[in-house]
């Protein structure tokens, strides 16, 4: 919406942005980041999901309306930026306690102790990269601030990585920057947290846990590059809770996902990066944004049609809203994550399903009622309105798949991703253990993205000389 | 603990510098207001609201509805944020309505 009043504002045609009473303060916030510190805003009082149309009116010709007109018509007072440090500049000296407090006073930390970023301490990391520590890696909204080599270092310190986890740091940067993921959208109402998933030898030379307990924190490379994941959208692209970040419930990050390789290895199936494009055997982040989890326990059966239905039944429950993104708002960005554990592909593997065959299978019997499909994305939430017209009608002026809309028959079953290769498929986990997740995926807002890791000359050296 | 560190800050300057905003109407009499929608929170039936009080106190007023434009969220959002200047121009709007924050 800003950004609208931002292009209309730079072409000299004055704006005013239509703002529920409760999205004030992010507007402001957002608009500062657009260079626009002042863009007018017409208060719409309360949320408008729940009012009656009464109160819908009352509230727009009550208010609304009258700020409108005010920022059509009135001038505005321009609001003063402070000026920023250099990025070098040494912006507080005390103790370690004293330091968090800083830290936490500024709005720069999550609440957590930080390793307090000295000289030396980011210096130990950027020896872990061949770049220059002022090279920009992009520019990140909502805050418009550079994401930079120097940056990315400072935050692996204070989120307590180690200096040789930088080359991971860096690559999951560039893919945060990449428009593909759409950063932009990180501070939405759903609150919905990135995955990170690793691939590549350097798991294995990081020493990230990929077996029992591979999502639970106590590992440090899993645990602290998650942390910095959301330091970093904190601290540069400027997601705060209270301002930009308004995640109505949200949750904290997520310990990053390293795939079991020896597993597949053994099973002849490809990695998650692999799937997306990069070379076997190489090492790469994929990241992407999922609203939420859960456990598929116990899949009991010793074959793929007693495994399968149990699996296809965990992906159309647990997928919701989120048939947006597979119809409606951005067609075809719904890329949901299934995690086998390794015991599960093992067996899928053995009966002759490759990780292609799998997604077939699972596009195949993963299918909900038309009826449900339009009252999630319609009915029951209003995120695709312009008329209510359901998937037959979408179908029919080329919005949807054909699949969607094969006849008017309210029972049919519809698929819930547009393709197969839409199903991303990891493995990892207890080795020994039946249970396998399902993430729901937040679609076009956190698309997935993989980028390589770029290793240092003598990586291996500089590792082992630790 | 008690040792002293100094330390560096963990952001970066912004890359954009706060630009003045464009010069407001003397009056919305006789404008061509536009309006842009993200398709979502009821923007359409607010639209509609606006539309009839605005008419309704300035003479010679008009507009353009957002299905002018497309989505401005969703799969069509960069398209429709590039073509937008020329699109203003080319439609003569005076000034932009942008929903729905929420």
């Amino acid at each position: 919406m800003l950004r609208v009043s931002a292009v209309a504002e730079q072409a000299g045609i004055p704006s005013s942005s239509l703002c529920c009473e409760g999205f004030l303060g992010q507007a402001r916030t957002t608009a500062e980041g657009l260079g626009y510190s002042s863009l007018p805003l017409a208060k719409v009082p309360g949320h408008v999901d729940v009012q009656r149309p009464d109160e819908l009116r009352a509230g727009v010709l009550g208010t609304t309306v009258n700020d409108l007109i005010r920022n059509l018509t009135e001038p505005v007072m321009a609001i003063a930026q402070s000026p920023d440090p250099g990025a070098r500049d040494i912006v507080f000296t005390g103790s370690f306690d004293d330091i968090n407090r800083f830290y936490i006073e500024n709005g720069w930390s999550d609440g957590l102790p930080i390793v307090p970023p000295t000289m030396e301490r980011v210096q130990a990391f950027l020896d872990f990269v061949d770049r220059d520590p002022d090279e920009v890696l992009g520019t990140l909204l909502p805050d418009n601030r550079q994401a930079t080599i120097w940056n990315v270092a400072v935050n692996g310190v204070i989120a307590g990585c180690r200096p040789e986890y930088m080359p991971v740091l860096v690559a999951l940067v560039e893919a945060m920057a990449d428009s593909h993921y759409g950063v932009e959208h990180s501070g939405n109402t759903p609150g919905a947290e990135t995955q990170i998933i690793i691939n590549g030898p350097v798991a294995r030379t990081l020493g990230f846990n990929t077996e029992q307990g591979a999502l639970r924190d106590g590992f440090q490379p899993n645990t602290s590059i998650g942390r910095f994941w959301r330091l970093y959208l904190r601290n540069v692209a400027g997601f705060m809770p209270h301002q930009n970040d308004k995640g109505t419930f949200g949750g904290t990050w997520n310990v990053v996902l390293a795939e079991n390789e020896v597993a597949l290895s053994r099973i002849g199936w490809s990695s998650v990066a692999q799937d997306l494009g990069q070379p076997a055997g190489s090492n790469a982040v994929t990241i992407s944004r999922f609203t939420g989890r859960n456990v598929i326990v116990s899949v009991f059966g010793d074959s793929p049609d007693k495994v399968l239905p149990y699996l296809a039944d965990a992906i159309v429950t647990h997928t919701t809203w989120e048939v947006i993104f597979v119809v409606g708002m951005a067609n075809g960005t719904y890329q949901p994550l299934l995690v086998l554990s390794p015991l599960i592909a093992e067996m899928l593997a053995r009966a002759g399903l490759s990780k292609a065959d799998l997604r077939q299978q699972l596009f195949e019997r993963a299918r909900m009622p038309a009826r449900r499909f339009e009252n999630l994305m319609t009915h029951w939430t209003n995120l695709v309105p312009g008329g209510k017209r359901g998937l037959f009608e979408l179908t029919r002026l080329g919005k949807a798949p054909k699949l969607f809309g094969e006849s008017r028959d309210p029972e049919r079953l519809v698929p819930v991703v547009c393709k197969p290769e839409d199903i991303i498929i990891a493995v990892c986990g207890d080795p020994l253990r039946s249970n396998c997740m399902f993430m729901p995926h937040n679609g076009m807002l956190g698309f997935t993205t993989v980028k390589p890791i770029r290793l240092p000359e003598g990586w291996e050296q500089r590792v082992g000389s630790l | 603990m008690n040792q002293l560190e100094s330390v560096v800050w963990p952001r970066s300057a912004r890359t954009i510098i706060s630009r003045p905003l464009a010069a407001r109407l003397a009056s919305l009499e006789g404008k061509r207001i536009a309006f842009l929608w993200d398709y979502l929170f009821r923007g359409d039936e607010i639209w509609d609201l606006l539309k009839a009080e605005l008419a309704s106190r300035f003479p010679g007023i008009s507009f353009v509805d957002w299905d002018q434009f497309g989505s401005t969220h969703g799969e069509d959002e960069h398209r429709v944020l590039a073509e937008l200047p020329g699109k203003l121009k080319a439609l003569q709007v005076d000034a932009v309505v942008s929903g729905m924050g929420c």
